[in-house]
């Protein structure tokens, strides 16, 4: 068969999207000479994407329907300005087929999936049976109503104890029962069936396996467009507060290499199954046993990506780039193995300590982490304002290290030089629970987070820090502030600026004038 | 100087004196701590170092309002109130109330008023909720510091607030 994919150059891309993610789509195309515009809504005329980027465009007012989420809008403007690809980050448009289909229509680029893989994968009853077919292990059971207690019995059994009974109308949780063995198995039935008619008016009922205390471990997948997809290795995401991701890394504390394997192959099935290209990502329940189950795939560069970038050399935002482009996957993505260690915490505006309010404001005051091995992917700046619209992370800080003990350690030294003001930030809860044996050991699952938080586990290491500091600063605060009015500055205020400063005005200055 | 401080539950007397060229010899509940202060980032929030006994302490402070502080340390951050012993005694004989100040709470956030929960002139006890605040989409009760009366209602059910908007009076 001869390979008929056409190679297009890429030199414009317009992203659609806001935040640290179009600013690391942006520091990718940069390092490529491509040349990169943004869409930008009114809260974010002043966006850290809007200042790095080399175009800008307005795309409407705050509300995302009427600006980000635009799609023939932003299709239109990229045909406009000559943007041969759109990037469309993660959230937002980037799981939308008919997006993907716009921009085929238009002859620009979607740098992502077909419009029909992300189909295929975004509906939960086919992708399971495409999965089936393709033979990539699901979580046991099935979405068939059990008519009577003997077809449960029978199901339960194939299945294997502890079981899930579910209502076929359910959701969110209502009306499932976890039935431990055969012994409580009639009750349950009978229980749940009457529940799934009051609740839902409609009594069906069916079994799913019950994964006792599961891992999430995903598998990171990149296809090209001549039909090669590779599996770039797993990461652990088991830590989330309520379903959503708080602490991600790679490897996995408890993936051996022949589980790597195994879950490589099953992801490159899966994806393969549905023509995948570009990157992806295949979610798996693992349980301790070492079996794990397909969940469902995220067609698209995930938030927590950095993890396998540093694990594997490989910069992803390029690949991605370079494959939808119509290069082939090159001799890099043979074999590929991690090295080291790589745990990324997501930074929220957020109070841990008011039950993770949200803490929209002006970011006062900004020291980020530096040194060894140490990444911030950040959509904010000193000064910036955090808006309420919008999902409240503000930034991912990564750390790379020999090993995970190594990892842990760097991660905190970096939360011990973060400094953030005027709005809370989400760091104490990361600060906590590197002190919490569980986290420690790598003992992780995805009801852990959860479970702790409500039983009040988790606390700042109280370091040997003099209880009286808050005390002594504030009445010093005070004292020199009576002094300034009463007597002209006191100590430490700057009479004017300091000579370094100015020097460094001075090289900014000398250094524009070069370019 | 003599001073009051004030952080949660806790009351302290505080003297400080001039030690030196950056430095001042407080005195807080008994204990005397050397302590040099240097500013590393001036303006209403302000970052300094604060050197006791040869110990490197980075702290936040934000100037909050009259003679209260918020003080950020590695361990967290709190309000801290300061107050000379004239003033208190001054604020203590026009209240009649054991120190009790007015107290005008502001939106912390900007967001919009979804109910109120006490209504001007109602007598409320320390923790209960006031009023219900939306940002970002999650509901948000705002609760009186201390017991004491509604004096003022500043805003209505739907309205829209700016992060430091004043929301009631507590007195």
């Amino acid at each position: 068969m001869t390979d008929t994919i056409p190679r297009r150059r890429i030199r414009k891309v317009l992203i659609a999207n806001r935040g640290e993610i179009a600013v690391r789509i942006l520091r990718g195309l940069r390092e490529m000479g491509i040349r990169s515009a943004v869409i930008y809504s009114e809260p974010d005329r002043l966006g850290l994407p809007v200042l790095l980027a080399d175009e800008a465009y307005p795309i409407g007012p705050a509300p995302s329907r009427e600006s980000y989420l635009r799609g023939e809008a932003i299709v239109q403007l990229a045909k406009e300005i000559g943007a041969d690809a759109i990037h469309p980050g993660y959230g937002f448009l980037s799981e939308r087929a008919g997006f993907a289909r716009l921009c085929r229509d238009a002859g620009v680029i979607f740098i992502g999936p077909s419009p029909e893989a992300i189909d295929a994968m975004g509906s939960k009853v086919e992708s399971r049976r495409l999965m089936i077919a393709a033979g990539v292990p699901v979580v046991p059971g099935g979405q068939d109503p059990l008519p009577d207690l003997d077809s449960a019995h029978a199901a339960a059994l194939a299945i294997g104890y502890p079981v899930m009974l579910k209502a076929a109308a359910g959701g969110g949780g209502k009306g499932m029962r976890m039935i431990p063995s055969e012994a409580e198995l009639a009750s349950s039935y009978r229980a749940a069936r009457s529940e799934a008619a009051a609740s839902f008016g409609d009594d069906s009922v069916y079994l799913e396996k019950f994964i006792v205390d599961p891992r999430h471990v995903e598998i990171q997948v990149m296809g090209d467009l001549h039909g090669r997809v590779v599996s770039l290795g797993e990461r652990e995401c088991s830590l989330q507060r309520r379903h959503q991701k708080v602490v991600e890394e790679a490897p996995s504390p408890v993936i051996t290499p022949e589980i790597r394997r195994r879950m490589g192959e099953a992801a490159v099935k899966a994806a393969s199954a549905v023509g995948y290209s570009n990157a992806g990502t295949c979610e798996f329940l693992f349980d301790r046993t070492g079996s794990f189950y397909f969940l469902e795939m995220n067609t698209r560069l995930q938030v927590e990506h950095p993890v396998t970038e540093l694990v594997t050399g490989i910069d992803l935002v390029r690949t991605q780039v370079r494959v939808a482009e119509g290069e082939p996957l090159g001799s890099e993505f043979d074999d590929v193995h991690p090295r080291g260690h790589a745990i990324e915490v997501r930074l929220y505006a957020e109070d841990p300590f008011q039950r993770f309010a949200p803490s929209p404001g002006k970011i006062e005051i900004l020291r980020w982490p530096d040194g060894p091995g140490v990444r911030v992917d950040s959509g904010v700046y000193e000064g910036s304002e955090i808006s309420i619209h919008y999902d409240p992370m503000v930034a991912k800080l990564i750390v790379w290290a020999a090993d995970r003990e190594k990892a842990l350690d760097r991660l905190e030294r970096a939360l011990a030089e973060l400094r953030v003001e005027g709005i809370r930030t989400t760091a104490p809860l990361f600060r906590a629970l590197l002190a919490d044996p569980d986290f420690r050991s790598g003992n992780l699952d995805i009801g852990m987070l959860d479970r702790k938080l409500a039983a009040g586990d988790l606390k700042p290491p109280a370091e040997a820090e003099l209880a009286d500091l808050p005390l002594i600063a504030a009445a010093l605060a005070h004292h020199e502030r009576a002094h300034l009015t009463a007597a002209g500055p006191a100590e430490g205020a700057p009479a004017r600026r300091s000579r370094w400063a100015g020097t460094a005005r001075f090289e900014a200055r000398r250094n524009a004038s070069w370019t | 100087m003599d001073l009051i401080v004030r952080a949660g539950a806790r009351e302290e007397k505080v003297k400080i004196r001039r030690d030196g060229d950056a430095g001042y010899e407080v005195t807080l509940g008994g204990r005397t701590y050397h302590v040099g202060v240097a500013t590393a980032r001036h303006g209403l929030h302000s970052l300094r170092s604060l050197l006791i006994e040869g110990a490197q302490h980075e702290v936040a402070v934000r100037h909050q309002g009259e003679g209260v502080y918020r003080v950020s340390t590695s361990q967290g951050s709190e309000l801290v109130e300061v107050s000379d012993p004239l003033t208190a005694l001054a604020t203590q004989s026009r209240t009649g109330k054991g120190g009790r100040r007015q107290q005008t709470v502001k939106a912390y956030m900007p967001g919009r008023v979804v109910t109120l929960l006490a209504a001007e002139g109602e007598e409320v006890t320390a923790g209960q909720g006031v009023l219900v605040l939306e940002a970002m989409k999650m509901e948000n009760e705002i609760r009186a510091e201390h017991g004491g009366t509604i004096t003022k209602v500043h805003v209505q059910p739907g309205q829209a607030v700016d992060n430091g908007t004043p929301l009631f009076e507590l007195e």
